[in-house]
């Protein structure tokens, strides 16, 4: 089979390299004596790992549960959701590397949404321990303690939000960052722009309005009986009244 | 900003809720996104084209059968779908079919198709299919029934349980503050069926049969947090007995 022999293809040419390492290696690293020697995770696998239990190979479907919710999340400990992160990560690294390799092979990659349900663990997980660090540094500092951003407006006129980075000189000294952030300064070209561009904006929103007004017509000359009150929450926008006078309301018969 | 298709299409609660998927899945299976503007600052920012029109007939989004009545260049004639207020069929419902050649008849309701106003009841309004007919093998083809899909504003009627007719309703609030269906013409309280939580990995959510990566319900619902005055790096570093004192120097954000 073509999978183990590419696998030992890598795994030699790891070996290789830390064959030849090894010994420069061996004289500069430290001997670490850890306290953690005794790991109680899953036995190794070496980069068997990044591929799925052979059982599931070929398989059509793969059933598996939901992803974890926020609210589940924050009943753990902070060692906890540092284990399940790494144990969502290496799911993460699998999906993908059978994922790459059904696609290579042409062949159907079983219950896709496994990636997903993956990618929203990792996502809450992610939103729990921020929770945790904001509310430390908001008891503490005051602040929330994130990447701090502001609203700005670019160097077009559009408007974004600028995530801040650290640097260790000052802004008035840092030539390389005045040159790559440059922000919205008057000019008339950009101006110009910025007319067209809300034009532009506008124009669709009106167009939205007159297709949902339109379309609002075509439903009463459709469903006669319809629910009205359903038909106002579905297009808040539109004048019902103004609707049924228009003259494409109405079959093509004398009114009574 | 995650660019979303639901400002585009709705894909209700109730025709989503048997396959039990993700929302982020269904998203990620009937996206059809022909451009995307590259990261950088000449170009605007989140700028995407992809289609936003999409036909919605008896397949689901995540299907192959709706990705070829949805491919690239294929469009179909507008659909007008009535607007109803509050979805009130769901899966397991008795209904009585108001129209076709199972007019009278009673089923129940197999599946729910909230973008069309459809509901399929199992065995009724049944149309016949020819499978595999091939004139030059000489092959006659075999004939399958298939429940065809019937709107649920006027082509099918809930049934009253208590005496098995046919009932208009509406929905009303009980003494605890319940939303349930109301028969109107026996003021009987038509029951939401138990099957509505049924998906298709399982019955119901306590005959859920665990999976060898699942987390069991006892685990996951385990407390183990402990309230600490320290950041989550703050614990780790001190867990795996890290320490660090060095001071940071100064440095400025901007």
């Amino acid at each position: 089979m073509a999978v183990p022999n590419k696998i030992l293809g890598i795994y030699n040419l790891f070996k290789q390299f830390s064959s030849r390492d090894s010994l420069k290696w061996a004289t500069l690293r430290p001997v670490l004596i850890s306290n953690r020697a005794i790991s109680t995770s899953n036995p190794q696998r070496g980069l068997m790992e990044f591929f799925d239990d052979k059982t599931n190979w070929g398989a059509n479907e793969i059933k598996c549960g939901r992803s974890w919710r926020k609210e589940e999340l924050r009943l753990k400990s902070n060692s906890d959701l540092h284990k399940l992160w790494f144990i969502l990560l290496k799911e993460r690294n699998m999906l993908l590397t059978m994922e790459e390799e059904a696609n290579e092979r042409v062949q159907v990659f079983p219950s896709p949404e496994r990636l997903d349900k993956v990618a929203e663990s990792m996502e809450n997980l992610e939103e729990v321990v921020r929770e945790r660090n904001r509310a430390y540094h908001e008891l503490e500092t005051g602040e929330t303690g994130e990447r701090p951003g502001k609203l700005a407006t670019n160097i077009f006129g559009l408007n974004y939000f600028y995530k801040m980075s650290e640097h260790v000189i000052p802004k008035y000294m840092n030539k390389t960052w005045r040159k790559k952030y440059q922000f919205f300064k008057h000019d008339p070209d950009v101006e110009a722009f910025l007319v067209k561009l809300r034009e532009r904006l506008y124009l669709n929103k009106r167009r939205k309005h007159t297709r949902d007004f339109n379309h609002v017509i075509g439903l009463l000359n459709r469903f006669p009986n319809m629910d009205m009150e359903a038909l106002k929450q579905q297009y808040p926008d539109v004048d019902i009244e103004r609707a049924k006078r228009s003259r494409k309301y109405g079959g093509h018969f004398e009114p009574k | 900003m995650r660019i979303s298709l639901s400002q585009f299409a709705r894909i209700g609660k109730w025709s989503k809720q048997y396959a039990n998927l993700p929302e982020r899945y269904i998203e990620r299976a009937m996206n059809q996104v022909y451009w995307k503007n590259p990261k950088g600052p000449q170009y605007k920012p989140n700028a995407v084209i992809q289609r936003k029109k999409f036909y919605f007939g008896v397949h689901r989004p995540w299907t192959m059968e709706f990705k070829d009545e949805n491919q690239p260049g294929r469009y179909h004639p507008k659909v007008f779908v009535e607007p109803v207020k509050d979805w009130s069929y769901f899966r397991g419902d008795r209904v009585e079919v108001l129209v076709g050649k199972d007019k009278g008849k009673q089923g129940i309701v197999k599946s729910v198709i909230e973008e069309r106003n459809w509901v399929i009841v199992e065995g009724l309004n049944c149309k016949l299919k020819n499978l595999g007919k091939n004139e030059r093998r000489n092959f006659e083809g075999v004939y399958v029934q298939q429940e065809q899909p019937l709107l649920v504003t006027n082509e099918v009627a809930l049934v009253d349980p208590s005496d098995l007719q046919a009932t208009p309703f509406e929905w009303r609030f009980t003494e605890q503050g319940d939303k349930v269906r109301v028969s109107l013409r026996t003021g009987r309280i038509i029951p939401i069926p138990k099957s509505v939580e049924e998906t298709i990995d399982y019955k119901s959510k306590s005959t859920y049969k665990e999976q060898s990566k699942d987390t069991t319900a006892d685990v996951a619902s385990e407390i183990t947090f402990e309230p600490k005055l320290c950041t989550f790096e703050m614990d780790i570093m001190d867990e795996m007995g890290i320490k660090e004192d060095r001071l940071p120097p100064k440095t400025y954000w901007y």
